[in-house]
C-alpha cells in the first residue's frame, strides 16, 4: 500500500510556530502492576451493543457510586491492549446532562503486567462519597467482527461472529449488569446460551434484539471473563478503509474550496471459496440479490458541490454518476467501482469536487479584521447502510499562503459525534509549496485513528489570520518573475557575440 | 482616407513589421490549431495514455521521474520478460522519456504540480505545434514565396498522416521524432546553403537528439549522405557541402554513439555504411579538387581514374570482408522487409503480425493526405524546375519516402512532411500567380527574359494571368479544396485516430455515449487483488498495458526482442492442456490473460490473432505446433462444432469459451465476432480456473492451478470433483509429464 505523503517543504514562517491548540496526543505511562484504585462501584450497568453495521457500536450506561471516603474524580475503563487501539470515537458524558459536553479522557499505555490499557475519565466535579453519577459511555470497536465461514460461495449468505464477555470488563465491581445485542436481522443461527448465570433462559430474544442478563454480579471479581459468541447473518460488505486522506484546499482568490479524498478500501467480509464467476455475478445483479460484495458506494455531497471526479490509479472510472443537488438537498455521487469488491479484495480510488468558498468561510467579526473562520465537515465519506470503518484518517486543510495564527476546534453537540476528544487528534502545522508559492501554504494536518462513519456529521472549525499583503504576495512574485525574464532576455539580446569584424 | 492609412501599415519598413507580426500571429494560430485538433480524445474520454507502446513509454517515464536519470540509464527491468528480464535502459530510445522528465522537472522547479501523466499525454500535441513551426522554416528555405511556408505549416499541423501518430495520449517516440526530423532537415538545408560549421553542428546536435528519440533516425542517416552523393554526382561539389557534411557526420556520429542502444552501430551496421562511405568519398573529392589546382589536366585525369578505381576496389573489398567476418552486422530483418514485402511473412512472422508493418493500401494515401497527395507531384516537378541544392534534397526525399510509405503503413509518417513541403510549394505558386489583383505589366516580362542568364532549367518561365474569370475560378476552387481538406482532416482525426483503444466507446440507442472499460477493469483488478509479483501470461500485445496498468510482471511484451520466448507463449496457448500446463509451471505463471470479444462483437480479440500465435510457435517447434491442424479439411478457420480437434483442445479456445455457454439458453450460444453458433457444451478446463472476467467478457483472467494435493493429474481431480466415474486410462496419448520442478 502506498501512502501518498504530502511533500512538505520546510520554510515555516516563524509566526506559524506560535500557533496554539496544536496537540500531539500523549498517553499516560502507568507503572507495571498498576491496578486502578478501588474507589468506585458500578451499581447498574446496561450495555447496548449494536451489530447492525459492519463494526461494533457500544453505548454503556453505568451508574457509578463513590465507595471511598474521599471525593474521587478518576474513573478507569479497561480494555485489553489488542482491542484498545481499535476503539474509536471514545466519549463519556453525564447521562443526565449530555448537553454539558464530553468529559476529559486520558489514554494510557498498556500495563505490562496484565496487558490492560485504560481510558481515564476525569469527572468535571469530583464525586462526593456515597453519591452517584450516571455515565454514558459510547465508542465503536473496529475489526472485531470476523466472518464465519471465512470463505463462502459467491452467492451464499455471509455470517459474522462477534465474541464478547457476558460480564462487562470493568475496573470496579458491578452489582447488576446486562447486555443488549441488536442484530441486523432475525437470522441468528448460533449464539451462546449461558447456564446458571441467571434464572430463566439466557439470552432473551425479542425480534432482532437479544438480551444477556441481567446478572447479579456483585460477588464477581472485576475482570472475570465469561465468553459469549454470536453468529448472525450479514450479507453485506464489511467495508474497511485502511486509510483515508482528505484534502481541503482553501483559495481566497478563486473563492473556491476544493476537496479531494483518497481511499484505500478493502472488504473484510468472507472471501470467495472459488474464484470469481462472472456468470453468477450477472445473475446476482439481475435478481438484485443481496451480496457480500460492494456494488456501489453512494456519497452525498453538500449542496452546491460541482465538478466531481472519480478516478483511480489508472484513470477515470467511467461507471460513476453524479446527481447534482436541487435546491437545498444534497447531491449524490454514485460511485461504482470498476469491479464488485468481494471479501478480501481491495480497491483504492480518489474523488474530489469543488464548492463555493463563501458558504464555508467568513471573516471574523470586526471592521478591518484579518481573521477568518472556516467551517467544514471533518470527514464526509460514503453513506452506506452497512456502515464504514476507517482505520486511519488524515485530514489536511490547506490554507492560503501566508495564513498564520491557525487554531482549530471540533464542534460538539449533545450527542456523540463519533470522534475522540479534540486533544486526542494529532494536529500539525506544516507548509506546502505548490502553484508558484514562495513561502508555501500553511497546512493543518489532523490525524485520527479508528473512526467510523458516525463521524460524518462532525464539523471542523479553523480560525486563521490572513492579511492583504499575504494575498498580494503571489501576483507580485509572478510580476517580478516575468519582469526578470524580460529584462534578462533584453540584456542577453544586447550582447554582441559575433566574431565578424566590426 | 482608409486606403492611405492602410498603406502606412502595409508599405515600407512598417509594412515589413506588419507582415512579420502577421506571420507570427498566423504561425501561432497554426500551432494552436495543430494542438487543439489533437485533443479530441481528451475531451471525449479523458487524459489517458493510448494503445500499447505508449504505456511502456509512460511506465519508463515514471521510472525516470521517480528514480532519477542514472538509475534509468542502468535500468534492468525484472518485471518484464519473466524470467529473462530486460536491460531496459540499454534497449530503448531515451529521448522521449528524458524530454518529458525535463519538462516535468522544470514545472516542478516553478512549483507547478503537474501530474507526469498529463505531461506525457500532452507531449505529442505540444510537439506537433513545434513541428508546424519547423515546417514553416524548412519550406521557407525552399521557396521565395512568403505563403509557401505558412501553407506547409498549416498542412503539417492538421494532416491526418501526422495526426495519426500524435494525438493527445499517443505518447510514442514519433511524438517528438517528427519534429526533430523536420527540424534536422531544416538545419541541414541551412548548413548546405551557408556552408557554415555552426549550422552543421546544430544539425548534428538535433540529429543526436533524434537518434536518442526514434529508431527512424536511420532515415536521416541515409538521406543526408544520399543528398550529398547526388550533389557530387551532379558535379555540384562545393566547400559548402564539404563543410556541412563533414561537420554533421563527425559530430552527429559521435553524438549518436552516446545512446547505449545505438552504441557502435554507426560504424558496424550496414544501415549506417552509406554515411561512412559518402564521408570517405567527399574527402576524396575534396582532395581531388585540391590536386586539380596544382596539376595539369592530363596527369590529373590519370591520377583521378586510378584513384577512383583503387579506392572503390579497396572500399568494396573491405566492406565485403568485414561483413563476412562479422565485424559489420548484416542488414536487419526489418530492413529486408522494406525491400521485399513478402520477406517478413516467410522469415519473421513476428514482424509481419504487426498491423502497422503491412503494405499500405492505396486509399490510405488519400485518407491520410487528402488533396496534398495530388499536389505532391506538382510540387516535386517545380523543384525540378529550380533544382538548387535544397530542391535536390526535396526530390530525393520524395522518391525515397514515397517508396517506403508504399511498403509499410507506419512509414506514411515519414512521407507526410515532404508531401506538405511539395504541396505547399505547388499551391503557393498557384496562389501567388492567381491571387494578384493587378494585371502583369509587359515591362517586367521583358526584364525577366533578358536578365536571366543561369541554367535554362533553373530559369523561370514568365507567366501572368490577365483574366479575372480564370483568376476567380482558380482561387475559388483552391479555397474549396482547402476547406474540404480541413473538413476531411477534422473528420478523420475525430473518427479514425482519436480512440484510446484502452477504452472503447459505443452509442446507446438514445444517442448517449456508453463506455466499455473492460481492459482497465481487469487490469485494475489484477493490480489490487493479486500479489505484487504474480506473473501474468498473455499474448505479447498486452504486455505493455499489463506492465503499465496492472503493474505486474509479464512473460512477453510489445518489445519483441526474444522470438523464442514469444513462441513459447504461442505454444502454450495453442497446445493441449497437458502440454501447456508444464510450460506454465516452468515459467512461474500465476495468471493467464486472454481477450475475448465474442459476447460484444469486439473483433480485435485473441482468437482472431490466434493464427499468428500458431505460426510463431510453429516457427520454433514445427513438429509440435502445425498451422494446418487448426484449419478444417476444407481449409476453414472455424470455432463451432466443426472446429478441428487441435482447435478445440487448444488452451486459447478453452479459455475463450470457458463457461460462456451458460450465459445463453441451451444450444443458443453465439460468438458475435465470428458469427457462429457454438457447441452445446462449453469446453472443460482442468489445469486453470477462471479468476476474473470483465463486465463484457472482453478480458478473461485464469489462475493456474497448483499441483493437486493428492498427486492426481488435474483432469482426474476435476472429474472426481464433478462426481464422474473414473475413466480407465485405456489410451495413453501424448506426453504425460505433469510434475515439473
Amino acid at each position: 500500500m502506498r501512502f501518498f505523503t504530502a511533500t512538505v517543504l520546510g520554510l515555516l514562517a516563524p509566526s506559524l510556530c506560535a500557533a496554539t491548540s496544536l496537540t500531539t496526543p500523549s498517553r499516560l505511562d502507568l507503572p507495571s502492576g498498576f491496578k486502578p484504585p478501588q474507589v468506585f462501584k458500578n451499581t447498574n450497568l446496561v450495555r447496548n451493543t449494536n451489530l447492525e453495521k459492519s463494526y461494533v457500536r457500544e453505548t454503556i450506561n453505568v451508574v457509578v457510586e463513590n465507595v471511598d471516603k474521599q471525593p474521587q474524580s478518576d474513573y478507569y475503563i479497561p480494555f485489553s491492549a489488542e482491542v484498545f487501539d481499535r476503539v474509536g470515537g471514545f466519549e463519556v458524558r453525564d447521562k443526565k446532562a449530555p448537553e454539558k459536553g464530553r468529559f476529559d479522557v486520558d489514554y494510557t499505555e498498556a500495563v505490562s503486567s496484565d496487558g490492560n490499557q485504560y481510558f481515564v475519565v476525569h469527572l468535571p466535579e469530583p464525586l462526593a462519597p456515597k453519591s452517584q453519577i450516571t455515565l454514558g459511555i459510547s465508542y465503536s470497536v473496529l475489526s472485531s467482527l470476523s466472518p464465519l465461514p471465512a470463505t463462502i460461495q459467491q452467492a451464499d449468505k455471509q455470517y459474522l461472529t462477534y465474541s464478547f464477555s457476558a460480564y462487562m470488563s470493568s475496573a470496579y465491581p458491578t452489582d447488576t449488569q446486562k447486555t443488549k445485542l441488536k442484530f441486523p436481522s432475525t437470522n441468528v443461527p448460533d449464539y451462546t446460551t449461558t447456564d446458571g448465570l441467571k434464572s430463566g433462559s439466557d439470552p432473551e430474544r425479542k425480534g432482532a434484539t437479544y438480551t444477556y442478563g441481567p446478572y447479579d454480579t456483585a460477588k464477581v471479581a472485576p475482570g472475570t471473563d465469561h465468553p459469549i459468541t454470536v453468529r448472525y447473518e450479514f450479507t453485506k460488505p464489511v467495508i474497511t478503509v485502511n486509510l483515508l486522506e482528505r484534502d481541503l484546499e482553501v483559495s481566497h482568490w478563486g473563492g473556491n474550496l476544493a476537496t479531494e479524498e483518497r481511499y484505500w478500501l478493502r472488504n473484510n467480509g468472507s472471501q470467495l471459496t472459488k474464484q470469481f464467476s462472472r456468470v453468477d455475478w450477472t445473475y446476482t445483479n439481475y435478481q438484485k440479490a443481496p451480496t457480500s460484495a460492494v456494488r456501489e458506494l453512494t456519497y452525498p455531497l453538500l449542496p452546491g458541490s460541482v465538478d466531481p471526479y472519480f478516478i483511480d490509479d489508472i484513470g477515470n472510472v467511467s461507471t460513476s454518476r453524479y446527481r447534482p443537488s436541487v435546491g437545498k438537498s444534497a447531491g449524490n455521487l454514485e460511485l461504482k467501482p470498476r469491479y464488485p469488491i468481494f471479501g478480501g479484495w481491495n480497491y483504492s480510488f480518489r474523488i474530489g469536487w469543488n464548492n463555493d468558498l463563501a458558504s464555508f468561510l467568513r471573516r471574523a467579526a470586526g471592521v478591518d479584521s484579518d481573521s477568518y473562520v472556516l467551517k467544514v465537515p471533518l470527514i464526509e465519506g460514503p453513506k452506506m447502510a452497512e456502515g464504514i470503518q476507517y482505520e486511519r484518517v488524515i485530514v489536511r486543510v490547506v490554507l492560503p499562503e501566508g495564513a498564520h495564527n491557525v487554531r482549530f476546534e471540533i464542534l460538539e453537540g449533545t450527542n456523540s459525534n463519533g470522534l475522540p476528544g479534540a486533544e486526542h487528534i494529532h494536529a500539525q502545522l506544516s507548509s506546502l509549496k505548490t502553484y508558484m508559492d514562495t513561502l508555501g501554504r500553511t497546512t493543518l494536518t489532523l490525524k485520527v485513528d479508528s473512526l467510523t462513519d458516525e463521524a460524518r456529521d462532525s464539523k471542523l472549525v479553523v480560525t486563521y489570520d490572513h492579511s492583504m499583503i499575504d494575498a498580494l504576495r503571489k501576483p507580485f512574485t509572478i510580476f517580478a518573475g516575468l519582469l526578470t525574464v524580460f529584462v534578462a532576455v533584453w540584456g542577453i539580446g544586447k550582447i554582441d557575440v559575433s566574431i565578424k569584424k566590426r | 482616407m482608409a486606403p492611405s492609412s492602410l498603406d502606412v501599415v502595409l508599405k515600407g519598413s512598417s509594412g515589413r513589421n506588419t507582415r512579420g507580426l502577421l506571420r507570427v500571429i498566423i504561425l501561432c494560430t497554426i500551432a494552436a490549431a495543430a494542438v487543439s485538433s489533437r485533443l479530441f480524445s481528451v475531451i471525449r474520454f479523458e487524459s489517458i495514455i493510448h494503445e500499447f507502446d505508449p504505456w511502456f513509454n509512460f511506465r519508463a517515464t515514471k521510472y525516470l521521474v521517480e528514480n532519477g536519470f542514472y538509475s534509468f540509464w542502468d535500468w534492468f527491468d525484472d518485471r518484464t520478460w519473466h524470467p529473462l528480464g530486460r536491460v531496459t535502459g540499454g534497449t530503448l530510445y531515451p529521448g522521449l522519456m528524458v524530454t518529458s522528465g525535463v519538462i516535468y522537472h522544470i514545472l516542478r522547479l516553478l512549483t507547478i504540480p503537474v501530474d507526469i501523466r498529463n505531461i506525457c499525454v500532452l507531449l505529442a500535441p505540444g510537439f506537433s505545434g513545434l513541428t508546424a513551426l519547423a515546417m514553416y522554416l524548412l519550406t521557407s528555405e525552399m521557396s521565395d514565396s512568403p505563403s509557401a511556408g505558412l501553407l506547409a505549416a498549416a498542412f503539417m499541423g492538421i494532416t491526418p498522416g501526422y495526426i495519426s501518430r500524435s494525438v493527445a495520449g499517443s505518447y510514442d517516440n514519433e511524438a517528438i521524432a517528427i519534429f526533430l526530423l523536420v527540424f534536422t532537415f531544416y538545419l541541414w538545408i541551412k548548413a548546405v546553403k551557408n556552408g557554415s560549421i555552426m549550422w552543421g553542428a546544430l544539425t548534428a546536435l538535433f540529429y543526436g537528439y533524434m537518434v536518442s528519440a526514434w529508431g527512424g533516425y536511420v532515415f536521416i542517416t541515409n538521406l543526408i549522405p544520399l543528398h550529398v552523393f547526388v550533389l557530387l554526382c551532379m558535379g555540384r561539389y562545393s566547400t559548402r557541402v564539404y563543410i556541412s557534411y563533414t561537420t554533421w557526420y563527425a559530430l552527429g556520429t559521435l553524438g549518436s554513439m552516446q545512446i547505449p542502444f545505438v552504441g557502435f552501430l554507426p560504424i558496424r551496421n550496414s544501415d549506417h555504411m552509406s554515411a561512412l562511405g559518402v564521408f570517405g568519398l567527399i574527402q576524396l573529392v575534396a582532395f581531388a579538387e585540391f590536386i586539380r589546382g596544382y596539376l595539369p589536366g592530363k596527369q590529373f585525369q590519370k591520377l583521378l581514374t586510378s584513384m577512383v578505381l583503387l579506392t572503390f576496389g579497396l572500399g568494396f573489398g573491405g566492406l565485403v570482408l568485414l561483413s563476412v567476418s562479422g565485424v559489420i552486422a548484416p542488414w536487419s530483418g526489418r530492413f529486408y522487409s522494406l525491400w521485399d514485402t513478402g520477406y517478413a511473412k516467410i522469415h519473421i512472422p513476428i514482424i509481419a503480425s504487426v498491423s502497422e508493418h503491412q503494405p499500405t493500401a492505396w486509399p490510405a494515401f488519400f485518407f491520410d493526405l487528402n488533396f496534398l497527395i495530388w499536389l505532391f507531384p506538382a510540387g516535386v516537378f517545380m523543384c525540378f524546375q529550380k533544382l538548387k541544392d535544397e530542391h535536390v534534397f526535396v526530390v530525393i526525399y520524395s522518391v525515397l519516402a514515397s517508396y517506403f510509405a508504399g511498403v509499410m503503413v507506419r512509414l506514411m509518417l515519414t512521407l507526410t512532411p515532404i508531401v506538405c513541403v511539395a504541396a505547399a510549394l505547388a499551391l503557393s505558386c498557384i496562389l501567388d500567380n492567381f491571387l494578384v489583383a493587378s494585371t502583369p505589366s509587359t515591362e517586367t516580362k521583358a526584364k525577366a527574359t533578358t536578365e536571366d542568364k543561369s541554367l535554362r532549367s533553373a530559369r523561370n518561365p514568365v507567366v501572368g494571368i490577365y483574366s479575372w474569370f480564370s483568376k476567380s475560378v482558380v482561387v475559388a476552387s483552391v479555397t474549396l479544396y482547402l476547406l474540404m481538406f480541413v473538413a476531411h482532416c477534422t473528420w478523420v482525426t475525430s473518427n479514425a485516430y482519436s480512440s484510446p483503444s484502452v477504452v472503447l466507446a459505443s452509442k446507446l440507442p438514445d444517442g448517449s455515449q456508453f463506455i466499455i472499460d473492460d481492459y482497465r477493469e481487469a487490469y485494475y483488478w489484477l493490480r489490487q487483488n493479486t500479489p505484487d509479483n504474480a506473473k501474468i501470461m498473455s499474448w505479447w500485445d498486452y504486455g505493455y498495458q499489463i506492465g503499465g496498468m496492472a503493474d505486474r510482471p509479464t512473460l512477453v511484451d510489445n518489445n519483441t526482442w526474444n522470438n523464442t520466448h514469444i513462441a513459447t507463449v504461442g505454444k502454450a496457448m495453442s497446445s493441449r492442456e497437458e502440454v501447456s500446463y508444464p510450460i506454465l509451471r516452468q515459467h512461474d505463471v500465476d495468471y493467464v490473460l486472454v481477450v475475448f470479444g465474442g459476447l460484444l462483437g469486439y473483433s480485435g480479440d485473441d482468437l482472431n490473432k490466434f493464427l499468428w500465435m500458431v505460426r510463431i510457435a510453429e516457427g520454433i517447434w514445427p513438429d509440435e505446433v502445425k498451422e494446418r491442424d487448426f484449419f478444417t479439411a476444407r481449409g476453414e478457420y472455424r470455432v463451432d462444432e466443426e472446429a478441428t480437434p487441435a482447435m478445440k483442445n487448444s488452451l486459447m479456445y478453452k479459455m475463450s469459451y470457458h463457461n460462456y455457454q451458460s450465459l445463453f439458453p441451451p444450444g443458443q450460444a453465439m460468438d458475435r465476432v465470428r458469427g457462429t453458433k457454438l457447441p452445446k457444451e462449453s469446453p472443460q478446463l482442468n489445469t486453470l480456473e477462471e479468476a476474473f472476467t470483465s463486465e463484457n467478457w472482453i478480458v478473461r483472467l485464469y489462475k493456474v492451478k497448483d499441483l493437486d494435493n493428492l498427486g492426481r493429474d488435474h483432469s482426474n481431480a476435476v472429474a472426481f470433483d464433478k462426481g464422474l466415474k473414473r475413466k480407465r486410462a485405456t489410451k495413453r496419448k501424448g506426453p504425460r509429464v505433469l510434475r515439473t520442478e
